[in-house]
This record gives C-alpha cells, sequence and structure tokens, in this order.
C-alpha cells in the first residue's frame, strides 16, 4: 500500500492558519500535522526527524508547510529546513507566511497581465508605489516587483525610517532594489503618486488609502491593485471583482485600470492549490517561496 | 473526488481532550485539527481564515468545535463565531467545554426518562437541587432542566459563587427567561425536604450526599451522579445504576450513575458531531441542542 502522505505544518505562532489547513487538506495530503510556537533553532532537528523516519519512497510522500506572520523568520526557516536535508532523505518545503507570498505573487501577476495587455508595457522600467508597503504582502509585493524590474517603493503609512529600513533589509536579502517612503496625509499621497505607473494597494483591510481626490493628482498611472475585500476598499472606485476594468477616478491617468480583491483571491487561491499539489507530485524535492509563486502565477494568469 | 471533512477544534486550554479528538474522528470526520490556548479575541480571525478558503460546496464539509474549560467563555466564543460568518461562506459550530454540555444533556435526559417511566410525570414543575452545581456540568444542566420547567437551586460551599453561578446561568443561558436560585452546602438538609430530584456534579471522590438525608427526603424520586470515581458522589447510587431503586430511600427514589449518564451523552456528543456533517445549512450547537438528541436517542432506544 502507498504510505499516506503527510504534511509538517511547521508555524512560529501559537496556531497553523485554518485557511492553509483547508488548502493543504483539499490539495490532497492525507495527514496534516501542526507544530506550533516552533523556534529557527529547532527547525533542524524537526526536519531531521521527518526525513529520516520514511525512507526514500516515503520522503517523496512528505512536506513541510512554513506559516506564520513574519515574512523574513519564514524565509530563513525555508533556508533552515533546506540545510537539514540529507540528500536523498530530502522533501519539498514551501513557505507562506499569512499566505502573503501567494497573495503578493498573484497581486503583481495580475497587474502585470493587465499592464501588458491594456498598455503594452511590463514592469520593467515601471514605476511601483506599494501602499501598506511595510506589511508581510506588501513587501513580498514589492520584492517581485522590484526583481522583475520594477522602480519599487515600498510606503509605509507613519514612518519614512521603517520603510527605508524594511527596503534596505529585503535589497541586501535578495538583491532587489527597492527604496521607502512615507505618506500619510493626502498631500503626501498625491505627491507620491503623481508619477507611479502602477499602485498595489497591501494596507490593512477596511482602511481606504487612495481617495478620488488624490486619484485625480495621477498623471500616467496604468494599473492599480488592491488585496483589501473589506469596504470600504483600499482605493475609492475599486471593485472587489474587477479585473481590468477602468478606475474611474483616475481622470489625468487615459486607460487606468484596476484589479479588486476577489480577482485577486482567486489567482491567489488557484495557486496556493497548485503549489501544494507540486509538493505532492514533483520528482525533485522543491524548495518553494515567492519567486516560485510568481513564476506560477504567470502561468496562471 | 470528494473533498475531506475538516473539524477546526478550537480550545481555550494547552491541549485538547483526547475524547473529544476521538469522537469527532469516529463521527467521520476525517481530518481534526487542533488549535490550542485560543484566545477569546482570536477566534473572528481564525473562523474567517476557515470560511474563505473552501467553497460554499465543501464548506458543508468543514466545521468548528469549541472546547475548553469554562462555560460561559465556550458560549461567547460561538456567538463571536456565529457573527464571524459572512454567509455564503458559513460553517456549523459546536460548542462543548470539558463535555460539560452534552454530559449534563445526557444526565436530565436520563432523569427525564425515569420519571416518565417509574413515577408517570415530568420535569415540569419539579424541585430539583443541584449538589457541586457551579462546574460546567451542573450549570448547563440547571439550565437545561429549568428550561423544561423544573425549579433549580444550585448549590455550593459557597452561597456568593453560588449564586453568582445561579445569576449567570438564568440570564446569560437561559436569556433571562429562566429563574434558577442558589443555596449553601451547610443548607442541603432543610432542600432536602422539598426536593424531588438531586444532581451530584461535584468533583470526583467526593461524597455530596449521605445515605442519612436520602432516608429523610420525603419527596426524593430521582438521584443522578456523574462521578464514576468512588466514594460516589450520591451514597448508595454506584456507577452502574441505571433506574435502580436506592437503598434506604423512604420514598421510593430512584439513582441513575456516571456509566448510565455516559451512555447518553456518547450517544448526544455522537449525534451533534453527525449533525454538523449531515445538515444541509450551518447549525450553531450547543447545551440545548444537546438535550435534544439527548431525548431522541432515549426515545429510540426503548
Amino acid at each position: 500500500m502507498e504510505k499516506r502522505s503527510i504534511l509538517h505544518m511547521l508555524d512560529p505562532t501559537p496556531n497553523n492558519s485554518p485557511f492553509d489547513v483547508n488548502m493543504a487538506l483539499d490539495a490532497g495530503f492525507d495527514v496534516l500535522m501542526p507544530y506550533s510556537n516552533v523556534k529557527l533553532d529547532s527547525v533542524n532537528r524537526l526536519t531531521q526527524d521527518a526525513i529520516f523516519s520514511r525512507g526514500p519512497s516515503g520522503v517523496k510522500r512528505t512536506g513541510i508547510f512554513i506559516g506564520g506572520r513574519d515574512l523574513a523568520l519564514a524565509m530563513d526557516m525555508l533556508d533552515a529546513c533546506h540545510q537539514a536535508m540529507v540528500p536523498p532523505f530530502e522533501v519539498s518545503v514551501f513557505a507562506d507566511p499569512s499566505g502573503a507570498f501567494t497573495t503578493a505573487a498573484a497581486l503583481v501577476a495580475c497587474v502585470e497581465n493587465e499592464l501588458k495587455e491594456k498598455h503594452g508595457k511590463d514592469l520593467q522600467g515601471s514605476q511601483v508605489l506599494v501602499f501598506g508597503g511595510t506589511g508581510p504582502v506588501g513587501i513580498a509585493t514589492g520584492i517581485i516587483a522590484s526583481l522583475a524590474g520594477a522602480g519599487t517603493i515600498l510606503v509605509d503609512h507613519l514612518s519614512v525610517e521603517t520603510a527605508t529600513d524594511v527596503a534596505k533589509a529585503y535589497n541586501r536579502r535578495f538583491g532587489c532594489t527597492l527604496s521607502g517612503a512615507s505618506a500619510s496625509t493626502e498631500t503626501e499621497k498625491a505627491q507620491l503618486i503623481a508619477s507611479a505607473d502602477i499602485i498595489f494597494c497591501t494596507a490593512k483591510a477596511g482602511v481606504q488609502v487612495l481617495s478620488a481626490t488624490v486619484l485625480k493628482e495621477a498623471t500616467q498611472l496604468k494599473v492599480v491593485g488592491d488585496v483589501n475585500a473589506v469596504p470600504p476598499l483600499g482605493i475609492e472606485g475599486i471593485k472587489r471583482n474587477d479585473l481590468g476594468a477602468p478606475l474611474i477616478h483616475a481622470i489625468n491617468s487615459k486607460g487606468a485600470v484596476a484589479v479588486g480583491a476577489l480577482a485577486v483571491g482567486n489567482v491567489k487561491y488557484q495557486l496556493q492549490h497548485t503549489m501544494l499539489k507540486l509538493m505532492l507530485e514533483t520528482d525533485q524535492p522543491l524548495y518553494l517561496d515567492f519567486r516560485e509563486a510568481f513564476n506560477k502565477a504567470r502561468d496562471i494568469v | 473526488m470528494e473533498k475531506p471533512f475538516i473539524l477546526h477544534m478550537l480550545t481555550t486550554a494547552k491541549n485538547l481532550s483526547p475524547f473529544d479528538v476521538n469522537m469527532a474522528m469516529d463521527a467521520g470526520w476525517v481530518s481534526a485539527l487542533p488549535y490550542i490556548n485560543v484566545e477569546p479575541s482570536e477566534v473572528q480571525g481564525l473562523v474567517q481564515d476557515a470560511i474563505f478558503s473552501r467553497s460554499t460546496k465543501n464548506l458543508k464539509r468543514t466545521g468548528i468545535f469549541i472546547g475548553g474549560r469554562d462555560t460561559k467563555q465556550a458560549m461567547d466564543m460561538l456567538k463571536t463565531a456565529k457573527r464571524s460568518m459572512v454567509p455564503p461562506f458559513e460553517v456549523s459550530v459546536f460548542a462543548d467545554p470539558s463535555g460539560a454540555f452534552t454530559t449534563a444533556a445526557g444526565m436530565v435526559a436520563a432523569v427525564e426518562h425515569e420519571l416518565i417511566t417509574k413515577f408517570n410525570t415530568t420535569l415540569e414543575g419539579k424541585t430539583i437541587i443541584a449538589l457541586g452545581g457551579t462546574g460546567p456540568v451542573g450549570q448547563a444542566a440547571a439550565v437545561i432542566s429549568a428550561q423544561a420547567g423544573a425549579n433549580v437551586r444550585i448549590i455550593g460551599r459557597q452561597l456568593e459563587k453560588a449564586q453568582h453561578v445561579a445569576d449567570l446561568c438564568s440570564n446569560e443561558f437561559g436569556d433571562g427567561k429562566i429563574t434558577i436560585t442558589a443555596g449553601a452546602d451547610a443548607d442541603k438538609a432543610e432542600y432536602m425536604q422539598t426536593a424531588d430530584i438531586v444532581f451530584a456534579t461535584g468533583a470526583a471522590g467526593i461524597e455530596l450526599l449521605s445515605a442519612e438525608l436520602i432516608a429523610l427526603a420525603p419527596n426524593l424520586k430521582v438521584a443522578a451522579d456523574v462521578n464514576a470515581v468512588p466514594p460516589a458522589g450520591i451514597a448508595g447510587v454506584d456507577a452502574f445504576h441505571n433506574g435502580t431503586p436506592i437503598e434506604g430511600s423512604k420514598s421510593g427514589a430512584v439513582g441513575i450513575g456516571a456509566l448510565a449518564i455516559g451512555n447518553v451523552k456518547y450517544q448526544a456528543q455522537n449525534r451533534l458531531l453527525k449533525k454538523m456533517i449531515s445538515s444541509e445549512k450551518p447549525v450553531y450547537l450547543h447545551f440545548e441542542h444537546a438535550f435534544e438528541v439527548a431525548r431522541e436517542y432515549i426515545k429510540s432506544s426503548q
């Protein structure tokens, strides 16, 4: 009999996300095991315990998922898993803290697709702003956009120091070229968006970040994407199901279009499902983070 | 391929109860996942994570169980869970802290059965004293039987605490539609003079009611004891008693012990866990529903 597939779900927080639990079981894992309050220095031991108990055929039916809320910690844990492997005792590992990697990958892929279809352009050389840019989804969005060649600014709603520190830290780590800014007032937002081609809104749910008045100031805006599904939405005039619908309040940016939260959510859902299935189907162990997520999101879009 | 049945099991304690885990798996849930040390404030986030990752069709194959030890906290979490649903993204939720709701339901249904079969009467208008009644099982049993028309007094060692619990039961769990009174353990001899029914729901291994007090109770009909560890909570009622006459009772009272109650409890919990799976619409289950299915079970087993 074929061994049951097991997903070990490592989480630095007290509990796994029920979202990820549903996704993993629906993707076909037979058994899920939660490991909560996991510290980085326990990852090596947990990984080796997982790989040495099933034999070479069993490891193909075994995977590790890394959750939590902290993007940097999840990437450190992914690296620690990788280093702990002893080929051929090696299993696939997928990091998706807060679902941020798959959400960011889906968001950027949807926006990139609209940019190509509606404006004939790509991310290379575009000017990108990420509002809510210092949260997990914002940072991952920024890194993906930056690695795709866009001039990307992470915008924090309070502090330029926070934004700049985050940008520098991830530039060192992933070789991207993020910069930081802050905008709390309408005037500051208006100044920032005047020269933006693309705006990602990854701020807190239920908070409007860009009003119609501010959007009027954008002169070369092409595509906006918003992941906030809880009214009021992050960008005024956007609808949750928008996928390339005109952004009505951007009156000085000809042809600007919007991608709403449910359109992004739909791709994110398919993406996370695909990546979890990939862990079960692959012959070679995979280490999946936002980069692989973005490649797959592009395929889906 | 059909998606698996997933039960997300939330508890405020540091572990789930293996009892509940076994029960959930045996009722047909394929995967049961623990969420421990859950703060009531985290319930909304967990519920919404659970409902937004499956299609509405597969949400019928998804459920949430609320354990823990505190009755009020579990009821509050159940309410929060219900409020957090975003129809049509909605799943069934079942609260049974410490198994207290199904245990209480099993006990009250078993008592009611004895009243009907041995005394040709019902819970309506009966005087009940709940000894050791301030804990989760006592609270739920008091509310269920008061809702069935009985006059219930919760007895505790400290009158003040018993009064607080009685008020909580009347106002919070009974929506103010029932009135449960309180009494001190020191005065139980007096209360036994008018009691038709006694529940013993105290800590295991403590005798709450002596043979002398049983002998002196003129109206006593049924005495039920959830304690399975000797000495029995009620003198003369052992764990195996199931409508067995209590030796020395002048009023001809019968006893119901922990194993008879446990059997009905088991059936009630099993039925509610299955109801979550089979129900077309999401259901929110607590002690009232536990009592309904406990009665159904007793009826069907006759």
